[in-house]
């Protein structure tokens, strides 16, 4: 049974290991608006912020290009930085990357690895909470939606999502509509109807002997 | 205060000037993020107070020398409108008045916020009153945290606030502007519905002991209501999807 929780709900009373949640007086609160799953004992916040973890894939926006160091804006409480001279990518102010996370230092900054300069394409802000659901379990709602469109897509889990090509439009109307209705279930059937792709591997079709 | 010569009689056969029982609230109801270009933010309507309150952050703290290396700082503003009251507001921005309900309200969500998750950051929380009509710094607490709620920001609870006075010798809560001047003391007073924490309590005028533990009863009993009309604001947006889909699930 699935149902919305607010901050300072008691969801359980015993402590539970959980994110966003605290333990008071022997009882598991929640710290956020979210989905708590009793059966499967998970809490996915509705709204939230964005927790860096290393090794995560981001997109940001390259805010001042320098001789040692890139800082790069990720609508985030946190700047990323590239430190040049261990990446051979060279990027000018304004260009769209995607890179990933190495660590969080204790100032607040994220040190970004193997970044990857994107040309074209446009930018979309969505919120970071919804970032999961927007990639599905093994990625089969973004496989969905680049199938279904012929787009190419990459999600930052920062929550920004660069979309080129194809039926950009249609894959952008997409990822909006995943956004506003992540919480009700059915989701990946609508997307699917929406943008006319089951989301599964290709089969490889026999070759006929001929 | 108003003048106690010209006093009008507050409390006719048990009936408030506005037609309220002692313990009846004003209507009030909350809207969950109006405003787009914040984190979060709400709208209430409390009686003829009406109160928009934004969040923002946490983003870096600037000016620098106010960031914390172990927390986030929480940096609130309340103010009127020059046009908020019936009497004359003068200049718009901050006053003497408006300083010190920022101060206080900063210190309620100083004690509910998480905030050494993020540390060199800042929260900002404005709280701006289009229209006035006693109360506003209970409304403004109260629609900041639902404010707060929408915008994610991890809190320990979610506070209510609401105000407890005495006028003719009777106790009553959730006072308006006319009662607020004329009435013999004014106590607001924010809450933790969770814990029942105190996060403010003020007090103008003059209660005995017995009163004051009389009237924080009345308020617990008030912020049930309170409550439920937060929580029902920030759920509504997300069951007006589930009720579309209701037919098809």
């Amino acid at each position: 049974m699935k149902k919305i929780v607010l901050p300072g709900d008691i969801i359980a009373d015993k402590p539970l290991r959980l994110d966003h949640t605290i333990v008071e007086e022997g009882k598991t609160c929640s710290t956020v608006i979210g989905m708590f799953d009793e059966a499967a004992g998970s809490l996915i916040p509705l709204e939230g912020l964005w927790y860096p973890q290393p090794g995560e894939k981001i997109v940001g926006i390259v805010e001042e290009a320098k001789l040692n160091t890139d800082v790069i804006t990720l609508n985030a409480p946190y700047k990323g930085l590239i430190i040049s001279k261990f990446s051979e990518t060279s990027m000018v102010n304004g260009d769209i990357i995607e890179a990933t996370v190495k660590e969080l230092d204790k100032t607040g900054t994220i040190i970004l690895v193997r970044p990857r300069v994107l040309y074209g394409g446009k930018v979309l802000a969505i919120k970071p909470s919804k970032v999961p659901r927007l990639l599905g379990k093994n990625d089969t709602m973004i496989r969905q939606i680049t199938d279904g469109t012929k787009a190419s897509i990459s999600v930052g889990m920062n929550g920004l999502v660069w979309v080129k090509g194809g039926n950009s439009d249609l894959a952008t109307d997409a990822i909006i509509r995943i956004q506003e209705e992540s919480h009700v279930s059915g989701l990946t059937e609508r997307i699917a109807k929406m943008v006319g792709s089951t989301g599964q591997p290709h089969q490889p079709q026999p070759q006929q002997q001929g | 205060m108003g003048n106690s010569a010209n006093k009008p009689e507050l409390i006719i056969d048990g009936r408030r000037l506005d037609g309220r029982t002692p313990e009846q609230l004003r209507q009030i109801k909350i809207t969950a993020n109006p405003i787009r270009n914040a984190a979060g933010s709400a709208f209430i309507e409390w009686g003829n107070n009406k109160i928009l309150a934004a969040v923002y952050g946490p983003r870096e703290a600037l000016p620098k020398h106010t960031q914390d290396p172990n927390r986030a700082v929480i940096k609130c503003r309340y103010t009127m409108a020059p046009f908020s009251s019936l009497e004359e507001h003068g200049r718009p921005g901050m006053n003497r008045r408006a300083i010190e309900i920022s101060k206080v309200t900063r210190e309620v969500f100083e004690n509910v916020i998480l905030t050494d998750l993020f540390p060199g950051n800042e929260i900002s929380i404005f709280i701006e009153v289009l229209q006035s009509d006693g109360g506003t710094r209970a409304a403004g607490i109260t629609c900041a945290s639902v404010a707060l709620a929408a915008s994610g920001i991890p809190m320990r609870d979610m506070p209510f606030a609401v105000s407890v006075g005495k006028a003719s010798d009777t106790l009553i809560i959730d006072m308006n502007k006319i009662e607020d001047n004329y009435s013999n003391a004014d106590m607001p007073v924010a809450i933790n519905p969770r814990t029942k924490e105190i996060n403010l309590l003020q007090m103008d005028g003059e209660l005995t002991p017995e009163e004051v533990h009389r009237g924080l009863e009345m308020i617990q009993k008030a912020g049930e209501t309170i409550t439920k009309i937060q929580r029902e604001a920030l759920k509504a947006p997300y069951e007006k999807v589930n009720e579309k889909y209701k037919a098809s699930i």
